[in-house]
């Protein structure tokens, strides 16, 4: 980190000149000038030849120099005195013989090096090799910094000659126990990580100190280069998983996905309460996770404990949350658009029913009630009088668009697969091809990240993957997707891929059933998966490649290998095969892929680099390259401040087809979070001339105010649906936006982050890219009649809560502050970790960039980080005020 | 396979008495069903008619999922690995099975296009042909006419290409700027129309319906002289709401005609000034209200006060017999524009045309009706930025306050009135 020899003040003159040594003098004062001539006098007698007077004058020197190295505002007096004298010690000891006192005068030199040492001759580093090897904290804290410094530079020339090292960790060793004993975690872990031995952490870490080494660990390895970045998360687990806090080791288990670690923690820890609070973790990663007897022996407990990883119980918490904010009343699209808020325009008119308008009208009704199980087009009553009925609704959509209509009865009972599946049962009698799709994929959604043993939805679905009509057989397939997102299931695996290499089947059920095997293996870099993918692709004739359906292709071999890395490269040579119209589009795609989430800052130049090109002949490979700088930098905050200053740049230089795109790739930096800057420039581009433009920024502004019923962008929208009341196509992107605002009502998020923006759920990502990849081109997917897509969002969609329980998972009301989440890593003592908090009692809604504690010491949480379900035990200790 | 077997054989052990009756629970919706007995030795079937018992849905609609699929009608047990204590999971409804609606919706998408744009509720007859909304607002607020309408229509000079005969005859509006025709502005582009309607409408035919049009054309071009000679104030009746309007906004000129004109009344806003600082034509903010019945009896001379006050007397007391009459009266003659832009010429399609106008049309001499100085708003042109269509044929009337509010002020940058046309409302003697 920092060099340590900046705060020393080497930048002095070496030997300053005679005469402002004189005016010096004259200015010391009579207890200076004393110390002064003492020290004067100790240098003479060290180089008296009586090795009785060198060694008492040795001792004294020593004595002064300790006493004083505690203040380091200036350079202490007696290093001052002695800085003169520097040379002629040097000297003398070269003359010295072996001897203890010559150790002893090595010493002293050493620290004298400290400030008169020249830059980059590493003196201090050298007399202390030389030396007596006493506590090396003696000389003081300044000393220490000193030298791990000049170690590092060292260590560097040393690996360079392939010179022993030895000495130097000795000295490491003491310099790195010495930090970690003065609360200086940081100092000890980059002096490890200089040389490249933060193994040797573990033994000197504490009980006291592991939490702060461990953030700062944890906080280091975003801005390392891999493999590092593993090998310090590797450490921080060690750590955690030595000192029993097997909560936070298993949060780095999962961001390193390595599912040994997660099974090391469960067979580690033995307090079921514990392995119930790892099970929420595990739910709110969307991973599939099966627990073995060898981690939760008790068949009871075990069930128990996969319920919670399986999300069943989701639905009603989200439930009880909704209760407890009172937002349980149904709200239709005419609550969202709020035209009575407009002056008088757009309103009138419009006697006929228009199909794109009412299609609008079915997303909003889903978005704005998902997971809700009531709403007013698709679920109420039958009886109701006019327009209610959900058969009505229903047939109020055309074609395709029956399709989505059938589908949103999923997203209205999301999570809840007993009444979800009841409900959706009627459609499948229908003899509307249409609407039996729209069922399937409601289906699919339903089950969208809840498992369960009797799979309904593989045993529902996968008859109709083979159906002759192609909508049906998407609807099928597309539900699967979603419904086994993550799940790397062989059997839906075996009937899938034989359809990707069938000729007979259309491109729209291919490139589905790609995206399906996708989601399903995203991130598993299975080959078998794979190949088959890549042969479809290679199958595709000469027109299907200009398809935007054919760009689906790429994407889901890209899922495949999301956020693997290195992992990609064998599939990236294969892709260089390719046929050239899509061949830089595979590159851009795959690559974004298997950096995304890292913040890898060279793929992000890579990136920007093809951003940079003018292109010739109408490819499209720009997209995902700029779609890609979003995927890779989104996983921290100063790469994501600094992509949205490139994308800015991107806007004003880049050709259309990237200024297209560039709207996309903020509205996934920002997602759910509508930061103020990022608002004003959708905004702005929300008016862009270039219809296209204009349309994925106004998609863009419901992203990132997804879920968040953000006042600001609901009241630029619905500007906008009267500043485009004429315009169809856009102002069914004006409604899907405002949907988006008000997700859930406003409890639901679609920031794949989460637990402190430290984990990346894989499945969340894989759906929000899936969806900003059709909205490439819009007017192909979204505006027709693939507008289905839309719902891979589903993937993503996690309420934004915190919901206290019990250890029986009953809801449990307790005061936690809520505040601006602070970044205290490397901080000293014990310093606030929110500021402008505010007191409420849970369940709470939790908005981006946000972070709670308890507000009573009456429970103790299982859970470091207060996101999502969190588990409260009583506080034995705790004693009522009286 | 040959695990699932033996899992049957050893449940089937366990419950020695009924070697073949396993216990299972289904669940169906949020119920639980316990200890449901399956006769393994019977076919599925059976069993669902057994959850027919209990659910009311009929075994064709139900369906049981089992591992690696759904429960058919005739599969064997033994393949299904059904086991003591297993949970299966039943959907199903008894509900009616959706059905379409015999006649599905009619789709906008589905229409004609040129029904599409009418069920917007514009009017497809005059389209913008780049930057000639001055024009089609102009003309559109002429149709608000009735009589004038009339007249065009049967001199058949209404001809489709009125741009470019607009252009030929006055070539100021074929300013190009960057290869496009410039705006212009409405109000000299109505002056001109009516100076053009008040000399060709001249010459033919002599009956008294022309005589009646032309007379309304001569009173349009005397008004509108005014407002290009800034005559305004030496007017013979002082500019009418000077009291009011233009004590609060200097820099608006609301002039406007005498009385005298007989049936119509058009006030020009006049909303751009030339800055002399920045070179430049400044649009004016302000908001000027102008009332839905514009009364001038104030401001007429002494004279012509006593020769209104005749009718006016007459009016009055029609009105409060007829209180509700005119109502409707008001409501259907202030139909106007729309939303999107422009003029509003809504009393071209207005239902109820006032008994006063149908009288006119009917005898059209001025003995026999007579000035009250009470006008009638008929219609308002403003201009919005960019628009394609306008709504003539709206049939949804707007509301009054809509059309005050587009008296301007600063929030009203993009959609205020420019021109005003007001109808007099007439009495019979």
């Amino acid at each position: 980190m920092s060099d340590p020899k900046n705060d020393t003040g080497t930048a002095q003159p070496k030997a300053p000149a005679k005469d402002p040594k004189k005016k010096e003098e004259e200015d010391l004062s009579e207890e200076d000038l004393a110390l002064k001539q003492q020290l004067e006098l100790y240098v003479k007698r060290v180089q008296d030849s009586d090795p009785g007077l060198q060694k008492v004058a040795l001792e004294s020197m020593r004595h002064e120099i300790r006493t004083s190295t505690s203040s380091m505002t200036s350079v202490p007096k007696p290093l001052k005195f002695l800085r003169p004298h520097y040379g002629t010690l040097k000297a003398f000891y070269q003359t010295m013989p072996d001897s203890d006192l010559k150790k002893y005068l090595s010493d002293i030199l050493s620290v004298l090096a400290l400030t008169m040492s020249a830059e980059g001759e590493r003196e201090s580093l050298k007399y202390r090799l030389l030396g007596s090897e006493g506590d090396i904290g003696s000389w003081g804290h300044e000393y220490v910094r000193n030298l791990a410094g000049e170690i590092s530079q060292e260590y560097i020339k040393r690996q360079s000659e392939e010179a022993p090292i030895e000495d130097l960790m000795e000295l490491v060793q003491q310099i790195v126990s010495f930090h970690m004993k003065h609360n200086a975690e940081p100092e000890a872990v980059d002096l490890l990580m200089e040389v490249e031995d933060l193994d040797l952490l573990v033994e000197h870490v504490d009980k006291t100190n592991f939490k702060r080494t461990c953030l700062y660990l944890t906080s280091a390895a975003r801005y390392l280069p891999g493999p590092d970045d593993m090998l310090v998360l590797d450490i921080a687990y060690t750590i955690y998983l030595k000192f029993e806090e097997f909560a936070s080791a298993l949060q780095i288990a999962l961001s390193l996905d390595n599912m040994q670690h997660v099974r090391q923690v469960f067979t580690s820890c033995d307090n079921q309460l514990k392995k119930m609070q790892f099970c929420y973790i595990l739910a709110r990663h969307g991973i599939t996770f099966e627990l073995d007897d060898e981690m939760v022996a008790d068949d009871d407990d075990r069930e128990a404990l996969q319920d919670i990883i399986n999300n069943t119980k989701l639905s009603e918490s989200y439930l009880t949350l909704a209760r407890d904010i009172e937002v349980m009343e149904p709200k239709s699209p005419e609550d969202i658009y709020k035209a009575h808020l407009l002056d008088g325009r757009a309103s009138a008119g419009a006697s006929v029913d228009s199909a794109r308008q009412n299609l609008a009208a079915t997303f909003v009704n889903a978005f704005v009630n998902a997971g809700f199980g009531q709403d007013k087009l698709m679920t109420a009553p039958a009886d109701s009088s006019i327009g209610g009925s959900t058969g009505n609704w229903l047939f109020k959509n055309k074609e395709h668009g029956k399709t989505s209509a059938a589908a949103s009865l999923g997203m209205i009972l999301l999570w809840d697969v007993d009444s979800g599946l009841a409900q959706i049962d009627k459609y499948f009698h229908s003899n509307d091809n249409h609407v039996i799709a729209g069922a399937l994929l409601g289906v699919g959604i339903v089950n969208c990240g809840v498992k369960n043993d009797c799979d309904p939805a593989l045993a529902l679905l996968s008859e109709y993957i083979s159906k002759e009509d192609s909508s049906v057989r998407i609807g099928a397939i597309i539900g699967l997707g979603i419904a086994y997102a993550g799940a790397q299931n062989e059997q839906i695996r075996s009937s899938l891929t034989p359809i990707l290499n069938d000729a007979k089947a259309p491109l729209d059920v291919i490139a589905f059933t790609a995206i399906s095997l996708g989601l399903i293996y995203v991130g598993s870099c299975n080959e078998e998966v794979a190949q088959a993918i890549i042969f479809a692709l290679m199958d595709r004739s000469e027109s299907e490649l200009g398809e935007p359906l054919t760009r689906l292709l790429p994407l889901a071999l890209g899922l495949l290998y999301l956020g693997k890395q290195e992992n990609v490269e064998a599939t990236a040579e294969v892709s260089k095969t390719f046929n050239e119209k899509i061949r830089k589009y595979c590159d851009m795609t795959l690559l974004s892929c298997a950096y995304a989430g890292t913040g890898n800052v060279l793929k992000v130049q890579n990136l920007l680099g093809h951003c940079a090109q003018h292109l010739e002949k109408g490819e499209t490979h720009q997209g995902p390259a700029v779609l890609g700088i979003a995927m890779v930098a989104m996983a921290e905050e100063l790469g994501l401040e600094m992509s949205v200053r490139s994308l800015e740049h991107l806007l004003q230089y880049g050709e259309q087809n990237i200024r297209r795109a560039v709207p996309l790739a903020l509205g996934l930096l920002c997602i759910s979070n509508p930061k103020v800057n990022v608002m004003d420039t959708l905004s702005r581009l929300s008016h862009d001339s270039d219809s296209e433009v204009a349309m994925s920024a106004v998609i863009s502004l419901g992203l990132i105010g997804a879920g968040t019923n953000n006042a600001r962008i609901a009241g630029m929208l619905r500007n906008l649906s009267s500043y485009y009341y004429k315009d169809a196509s856009l102002l069914f992107c004006v409604r899907i936006a405002q949907g988006l605002v008000h997700l859930g009502k406003g409890l639901l998020t679609l920031n794949p982050y989460h637990s402190d923006r430290f984990l990346l759920s894989p499945t969340a990502l894989a759906g929000l890219v899936t969806m900003l990849h059709a909205c490439l081109d819009m007017k192909a997917m979204v505006l027709g009649k693939y507008h289905y897509v839309l719902y891979f969002i589903v993937l993503a969609m996690q309420p934004r809560m915190l919901m206290t329980v019990d250890e029986n998972l009953k809801p449990l009301s307790v005061p936690v502050r809520v505040g601006q989440a602070v970044d205290v890593v490397g901080q000293a003592g014990r310093p606030k970790t929110i500021t402008g908090f505010q007191t409420h009692s849970t369940p709470v809604l939790l908005a981006a960039g946000d972070r709670a504690e308890l507000a009573t010491e009456k429970y103790i949480p299982l859970s470091p980080i207060l996101e999502g379900h969190v588990i409260l035990k009583e506080n034995p200790e705790y004693r009522e005020d009286s | 396979m040959l695990q699932n077997l033996e899992t049957v054989l050893s449940g089937g052990w366990l419950v020695k008495e009924s070697a073949v009756t396993v216990t299972i629970s289904v669940k169906w919706r949020k119920e639980v069903f316990k200890s449901v007995k399956i006769d393994t030795s019977q076919p599925p079937y059976v069993f669902k008619c057994q959850l027919y018992d209990l659910t009311g849905v009929p075994p064709e609609r139900q369906k049981i999922m089992v591992k690696g699929g759904l429960l058919k009608d005739d599969a064997d047990w033994s393949t299904v690995g059904v086991k003591q204590g297993l949970k299966l999971m039943m959907m199903g409804t008894a509900d009616e099975v959706v059905k379409a609606p015999e006649k599905g919706p009619v789709f906008m998408e589905d229409l004609p296009e040129e029904e599409q744009a009418l069920s917007l509720g514009l009017s497809a007859e005059l389209f913008n042909l780049g930057n000639t909304c001055y024009m089609n607002s102009t003309i559109q607020c002429l149709h608000s006419v009735p009589e004038l309408k009339s007249a065009l229509l049967k001199f058949n000079i209404y001809c489709l290409s009125c741009d470019q005969v607009l252009r030929k005859k006055y070539p100021q509006f074929s300013q190009l700027h960057n290869g496009v025709f410039m705006q212009q502005d409405a109000e000299e582009c109505w002056t001109q129309l009516l100076y053009t309607l008040s000399q060709s409408l001249q010459s033919p035919g002599s009956s008294a319906s022309v005589a009646n049009v032309k007379s309304h054309v001569a009173v349009y071009a005397r008004n509108t002289d005014k407002i290009l000679s800034n005559l305004c104030l030496t007017a013979r009746i002082h500019c009418q709401d000077s009291g009011e309007e233009s004590s609060e906004t200097e820099s608006t000129y609301f002039t406007g005609g005498e009385p005298f004109a007989r049936w119509y009344l058009t006030i020009h806003f006049v909303r751009f000034f030339w800055k002399r600082e920045s070179n430049q034509k400044a649009k004016i903010l302000r908001k000027v209200d102008y009332p839905l019945e514009l009364d001038v009896y104030d401001l007429c001379s002494d004279e012509l006060r006593k020769r209104l006050e005749g009718p006016r007397r007459i009016l009055r007391d029609e009105e409060g017999k007829k209180l509700g009459l005119k109502a409707n009266e008001k409501s259907s003659s202030s139909k106007d524009g729309d939303v999107k832009m422009t003029d509003a010429g809504g009393s071209s399609n207005a239902s109820g045309k006032s008994s006063a106008i149908a009288s006119q049309e009917g005898a059209p001499s001025d003995k026999e009706t007579c000035l009250t100085g009470i006008y009638d708003l008929v219609s308002v042109l403003t201009h919005k930025g960019k628009w394609i269509e306008f709504d003539d044929d709206n049939p949804i009337p707007q509301r009054e306050e809509d059309i005050v509010k587009l008296s301007g002020g600063v929030l009203g940058d993009w959609h205020m009135a420019y021109i005003s046309m007001y109808k007099s409302r007439t009495v019979s003697m």
